[in-house]
């Protein structure tokens, strides 16, 4: 998931950035709101943080901004304004939800998981795909009850896909939500994750819940049961 | 006038003298006209008569002689240069008054019989004149008839002297009378103007704190301002003291966790025990200051306040609140009249609603009912406001709802999960001296929050 970070403060941008790769998440970050609108018009985002009060353009231009040209990931504001008319405010410029300064980083991970979830069309926190169940809050798999072990990595491929699943997936599509900018796109890191995936959700080979389609990318295969 | 205005007193006083002064100058104008034309007929009317006594008083020889009368009708006929002139012709004969002595007139004329002229201004050497000329004919004997002309010249000198005595005597008395006036007017002016001055002298007494607010009575046309301004200044007396508080709250609320923090440092705990105590403490401090700060920000004055439709800032706040709890599914209803206004700031009903609502949809199952009723009781008072927040969560216990709503409880001190927010709405509230009712929803079976708002003359 690739999350684009708006914050002038730069040691809440740095902790909150450093945290974020620790979960796994990829993270651009900007300092100021036009720093921002340029990012945000160059990469494919999932989730946008974005503070209310930035130099050079205020946190609600540049969420006006981003949505009037068409981006639709959800964006979470973040304020030290607590009164319901700079929410109000806030969330009428186009943001989906908001946290109020100062906070907690859990309840902040919380709210993108619900963010990305809802983007995608799930209602529920937990991701089920036949037998397969992703818990998108503990960030643990099970395959018919039974907990699979996965690596951080490994997880981030299997959400990002479960999130779009029935929805074929470009590798760069994969690799760009999933890797920092900086990412060496030509090696097959990729292509072993997705293997190593294959093999712990489905050691006997009967499910096949991710399908390559040649030349183009994966699927997750499994229809969801909600 | 630009960048200062004139003071009331300056505008009355400029306004008043220019119409006092239109009104003398075109009075003295029209006084001055009609006595201009009084003395011209006069003169005419002397000068005519004159003629007459010539014509009559002269007595007319058989030889043709001409006798003038023996005495002038005016003694100024006979002293030389007086201004006044008189001629006489009858055929060859002339006669020429005293006073024309060694003076070129326009006696020459010679009149036809029953003709009659008033002439002037002339201008010859003996200066401006007004000449009265007649013709007539008298019969000497039956067959002959001499024709004669008499004519009459003032000059306009007596005149002129009489115009502008009139004219100095005139403006004199009407110059007195302005003045008097302005005078009696600025008097006037600093009477009625009084009340005000007053006004401001008391406005700087409470403003200097020797004053608590504007005493005493004031005329009809002031009392609405004076009252008003006294309503300000409570209002403005109140915001002080609940700023003070509220300070006073946030200082005295911010010592306690300080207190843990100190003795949890000096205490000799190991270095997690020290960071939860702290993490604890962080907390409590974050919850206090936004409590506080919500709670200064809130006006609860409704003194001035412009009446606010609820349906528009009830319908924004449930849009977020629908953005923020998509992920719940939540059916929020409207029964909101359309025209329910809340008296107040507009933050202040954001805050309300918001708090109320925000509530409401976090312990809600799948319901939230929001119903705004505006009771007219009397056609001049403002209606009375109900507004309940329904939703079909758990609902609160009876025995909870006392310590919910305890007076005096500071916000980092209340019920868990109905935090702040319900000690903000509780405030705000009683700022708008309103009530607030916890019970249990009759329709969806949770927690019902009932704000209610008196009529307001």
């Amino acid at each position: 998931m690739r999350i684009l970070l708006v914050e002038d403060e730069a040691p809440l941008r740095e902790t909150l950035a450093a945290r974020l790769k620790r979960e796994g998440y990829a993270v651009d970050a900007a300092s100021d709101g036009e720093e921002g609108i340029y990012l945000g018009r160059e990469v494919p985002f999932d989730v946008g943080i974005i503070d209310l009060g930035l130099p050079r353009m205020s946190g609600m231009d540049l969420v006006r901004l981003l949505r009037s040209e068409g981006k639709k990931f959800p964006i979470l504001i973040l304020t030290a304004r607590s009164s319901w008319q700079d929410k109000v405010e806030g969330l009428k410029s186009g943001a989906d939800d908001y946290l109020v300064k100062p906070f907690h980083v859990e309840e902040l991970l919380a709210r993108l998981n619900a963010l990305l979830r809802r983007a995608a069309g799930w209602s529920k926190p937990t991701l089920d795909c036949g037998p397969i169940t992703l818990d998108l809050a503990a960030q643990t798999v099970t395959v018919e009850g039974v907990s699979v072990d996965l690596t951080s990595y490994e997880y981030k491929v299997l959400e990002y896909l479960m999130l779009h699943a029935g929805e074929l997936v470009s590798k760069a599509d994969l690799t760009e939500h999933i890797y920092q900018q900086d990412f060496d796109r030509d090696s097959n890191v990729l292509e072993v994750f997705i293997g190593r995936l294959r093999k712990k959700l489905d050691p006997e080979g009967t499910l096949k819940p991710i399908e390559t389609v040649r030349g183009r990318g994966y699927r997750f295969a499994i229809p969801r049961t909600e | 006038m630009a960048g200062r205005t004139l003071s009331l007193q300056a505008r009355q006083l400029l306004a008043a003298s220019l119409g006092l002064v239109a009104f003398l100058g075109l009075t003295g104008y029209a006084l001055d006209q009609a006595f201009v034309e009084v003395a011209g007929n006069t003169m005419r009317q002397r000068l005519q008569n004159y003629a007459w006594a010539y014509m009559r008083g002269t007595e007319l020889l058989r030889n043709g002689d001409i006798i003038p009368p023996e005495n002038p009708p005016d003694a100024r006929l006979s002293s030389v240069g007086s201004g006044l002139y008189a001629a006489i012709l009858a055929d060859d004969f002339r006669w020429e008054s005293e006073s024309a002595l060694g003076r070129e007139l326009p006696f020459d004329e010679a009149l036809k019989p029953g003709e009659d002229r008033y002439e002037g201004p002339i201008e010859t050497s003996a200066g401006t004149l007004y000449r009265q000329s007649m013709g007539m004919a008298w019969e000497v004997s039956d067959i002959k008839a001499v024709n004669v002309t008499v004519h009459v010249a003032e000059t306009t000198a007596s005149m002129d002297r009489q115009v502008s005595a009139f004219r100095r005597a005139l403006w004199a008395y009407l110059g007195a009378a302005g003045a008097l006036l302005l005078a009696l007017q600025t008097l006037v002016l600093r009477w009625s103007l009084a009340p005000l001055r007053r006004v401001v002298g008391e406005m700087e007494k409470v403003t200097a704190g020797e004053g608590e607010r504007l005493s005493g009575s004031y005329p009809q046309e002031l009392t609405l301002l004076t009252d008003s301004l006294n309503a300000l200044i409570d209002v403005g007396r109140e915001q002080i003291a609940r700023n003070r508080n509220i300070l006073g709250d946030l200082a005295h609320s911010l010592k306690t966790p300080l207190a843990v923090v100190r003795s949890e440092l000096d205490s000799g705990h190991s270095q997690a025990d020290i960071r939860a105590a702290v993490e604890d403490q962080v907390a409590r401090m974050n919850q206090i200051v936004a409590y506080q700060l919500s709670r200064a920000a809130a006006s609860g004055h409704q003194t001035f306040a412009a009446p606010l439709p609820i349906r528009p800032c009830a319908e924004e706040i449930v849009q977020s609140l629908e953005k923020v709890y998509a992920g719940k599914n939540i059916l929020c209803e409207f029964e909101v009249d359309d025209h329910a206004c809340f008296y107040g700031e507009r933050g202040d009903l954001m805050e309300l609603l918001g708090n109320l609502l925000e509530n409401a949809f976090k312990w809600a199952r799948h319901r939230v009912l929001l119903t705004v009723r505006a009771m007219t009781i009397a056609p001049q008072r403002r209606a009375a406001i109900l507004i309940t927040v329904e939703d079909d969560g758990p609902g609160i216990a009876p025995e909870d709802v006392e310590r919910l709503l305890q007076r005096g409880v500071r916000g980092d001190e209340r019920v868990h999960g109905h935090g702040i927010g319900l000690a903000i709405v509780q405030d705000l509230v009683k700022a708008y001296r309103g009530e607030l009712a916890v019970e249990r929803s009759a329709e969806l079976g949770g927690a019902s929050f009932v704000v209610r708002f008196a009529p307001v003359v």
